[in-house]
């Protein structure tokens, strides 16, 4: 098989004039400064008119190379940098990269450990997707969304900030447990939230949901078929809202959500508006699941290894995942034995939901490049790495 | 300001008074520039979402500093907050906002990746050590992110460089860069309060006393007898 690799400059020629009367092709370039652009995302279009025909993405501009300079690191100074990838869903990127650790260096974990790691993370879900609810109204015009969500984000927030000590980079879960225990007054700040949640997520439906423009600007648009999201690999809200119930947390339970009932949130037909309220009814499920385990959290030390041992990982490669508010994010690692991993690599949800636009976005107008490109929710430092 | 700064200067210098009025024109000027700031929306990073998103929201709310009118695109913009990584590939593009962005302009670097690359700064091959190295920077924000707060505090840090900047008989000068960092040991609280004092102290005018204060009504008498 011989693969063949073009630069951009060899796919950005100019297409030819088509003759008197007929009309021209051009390339638009969106990004990599763009309101859409979510951070740092090149996108380049060629267009026809108003009406997209290819669609190129061009990441890289945050690439820092994390995945090399894990090289240098052991496995507890890896944490803090997958804080940097997804920075929304920091909890779940930690929690990956501990569970692979943990699998592979035999380090057991009890329940208390697993209860606050399922608490924490699916608080941050709901606080990852509130956000992008948010976002997506922005971007589509509506800026009380954007007011809404954000004051919501505060209140989640204060929970991690007494709790970690961190409002967005946590560093929080760690090989072998977790950093600091919650606090005495955990619970009843968590139920409060949530009663608090569960209302707004009711205003946030009536808020914006029933809107005619929104619905119009998302109803029908970007529509991935099942097959074609499983072959791109994508995951997370983007493959369920295409119609495959596929949720690492139920089909391959870790944590604590063997314990909890949930209902994997599935669309039908696969369009931005299932997209969107995929996300919408993961709010209300996560407010569910924390609803069931955060009564009783089992007693127990927080940290089951001492935070100056080295873990060393017997010579072999392991592999090991969890979803996160984007999807599933697989961590590689390659060891020889030593403290530090001899390679390491990272699939990263939004980098395959990303190769979705180049399949959708043809055909429409560059208004819905906006609704469905915020609707795949990308984080572009989860992309570039 | 073509005019006012350009021509002004020389038609209103020989004049009795002139000089004095130069000098409160330049007050007006820079007051006004320090707190209509409009901030170019470019993130890169997580930082993008704490520095640009949370401080424009409702809960801390930009706005009571005049900042709050973030701009897309860089030739609305006066204020280039660097929030995030600069990798190699995207520091052209960074010099190009920059120099697109309207005079006079300021750039706050944010986050300890923007003023020294932060977690990347060892064995990373792409990072930028320092927006430093593209733009000249006028205030840096230390924290990984900085809490909104801290980058009120160096939002206000910019405010007293600009009102102490620029002025018409010296055009384009630069203050050195300040480093807003935030006093060891200060609580959240207490922040809150002295950023509340101080808008108070700032916006609010206290009518009677400036009835009873007639030094200003004087002035201006005295200046308009001169001339
Ligand atoms: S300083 Fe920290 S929070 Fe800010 S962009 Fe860099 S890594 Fe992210």
């Amino acid at each position: 098989m011989t693969a063949i690799v073009r630069t951009l400059d060899e796919i950005l020629i100019a297409p030819a004039h088509p003759g008197r009367g007929a009309t021209q092709e051009y390339f638009l370039n969106m990004g990599p400064q763009h309101p859409i652009a979510h951070g740092s995302l090149r996108v380049i279009l060629l267009l026809d008119g108003e009406t997209i025909r290819k669609v190129i993405p061009v990441p890289g501009y945050v690439h820092r190379g994390i995945e090399k300079m894990c090289e240098h690191l052991n496995y507890r100074q890896i944490i803090h940098l997958t804080d940097r990838m997804d920075y929304l869903s920091a909890l779940m990127n930690n929690w990956a990269v501990a569970r692979t650790v943990e699998k592979a260096a035999g380090i057991e974990i009890n329940d208390r450990i697993e209860s606050i790691r399922t608490i924490m993370a699916e608080l941050q879900r709901i606080q990852s997707h509130a956000l992008w609810w948010g976002v997506l109204g922005m971007d589509l015009g509506a800026f009380t969304a954007f007011l809404y969500s954000f004051r919501d984000r505060e209140i989640i927030g204060e929970i991690f900030e007494e709790t970690i000590g961190a409002r967005l980079t946590m560093n929080y879960i760690q090989p072998g447990g977790v950093m600091y225990d919650i606090t005495p007054d955990f619970t009843a700040k968590v139920k409060k939230v949530l009663a608090y949640m569960k209302r707004m997520v009711e205003e946030y439906d009536t808020l914006l949901s029933g809107n005619v423009i929104l619905q119009e600007r998302l109803r029908g648009v970007g529509i991935l078929s099942e097959k074609r999201a499983v072959s791109l690999g994508c995951t997370g809200p983007v493959l369920r809202a295409a119609g495959l119930a596929y949720d690492l947390r139920k089909v391959e339970p870790y944590g604590a959500y063997e314990k909890a009932q949930f209902d994997v949130v599935v669309g039908t037909t696969g369009d931005c508006w299932d997209r969107y309220y995929v996300r919408i009814e993961e709010m209300r499920q996560s407010i569910r699941i924390i609803e069931q385990l955060i009564d009783d959290i089992p007693a127990g030390p927080t940290m089951v290894t001492k935070f100056n041992t080295k873990i060393k990982l017997p010579v072999g490669r392991y592999y090991n995942h969890v979803e996160t508010a984007r999807g599933v994010l697989g961590v590689f690692i390659y060891s020889d034995g030593g403290d530090k991993p001899y390679r390491l690599h990272f699939r990263s949800p939004s980098f395959n939901n990303m190769w979705a636009i180049t399949k959708i976005a043809p055909g429409w107008r560059i208004a819905d490049m906006i609704a469905i490109q915020s609707s795949l929710d990308l984080v572009i430092p989860d992309i570039d790495r | 300001m073509g005019l006012v700064t350009d021509r002004l200067p020389g038609l209103l210098e020989p004049m009795p008074g002139g000089s004095i009025l130069i000098t409160s024109v330049d007050a007006i000027i820079n007051w006004s520039r320090a707190n209509s700031l409009w901030p170019l929306a470019f993130g890169t990073k997580c930082c993008a979402i704490e520095m640009l998103m949370a401080t424009g929201a409702p809960h801390q709310d930009m706005a009571r500093f005049g900042a709050e009118v973030a701009r897309q695109t860089p030739r609305q913009a006066d204020l280039m907050v660097i929030a995030g990584a600069i990798v190699k590939k995207m520091a052209p593009r960074m010099r190009l906002l920059y120099e697109q962005m309207a005079q006079p302009r300021y750039v706050i670097a944010t986050g300890s990746c923007a003023i020294s690359g932060g977690p990347f700064m060892y064995n990373s091959y792409t990072i930028v050590r320092g927006a430093d190295e593209i733009v000249p920077v006028d205030v840096y924000v230390p924290g990984c992110p900085p809490r909104p707060e801290a980058f009120f505090w160096g939002l206000l840090a910019l405010q007293k460089l600009i009102k102490s900047g620029e002025s018409i008989r010296h055009p384009g000068i630069r203050k050195k860069p300040v480093l807003a960092a935030m006093p060891q040991g200060i609580t959240a609280d207490e922040i809150k309060q002295q950023l509340r004092t101080l808008l108070e102290k700032e916006n609010t005018i206290d009518i009677e006393n400036e009835a009873n204060n007639r030094s200003w009504a004087q002035k201006v008498d005295q200046w308009t007898q001169k001339i």
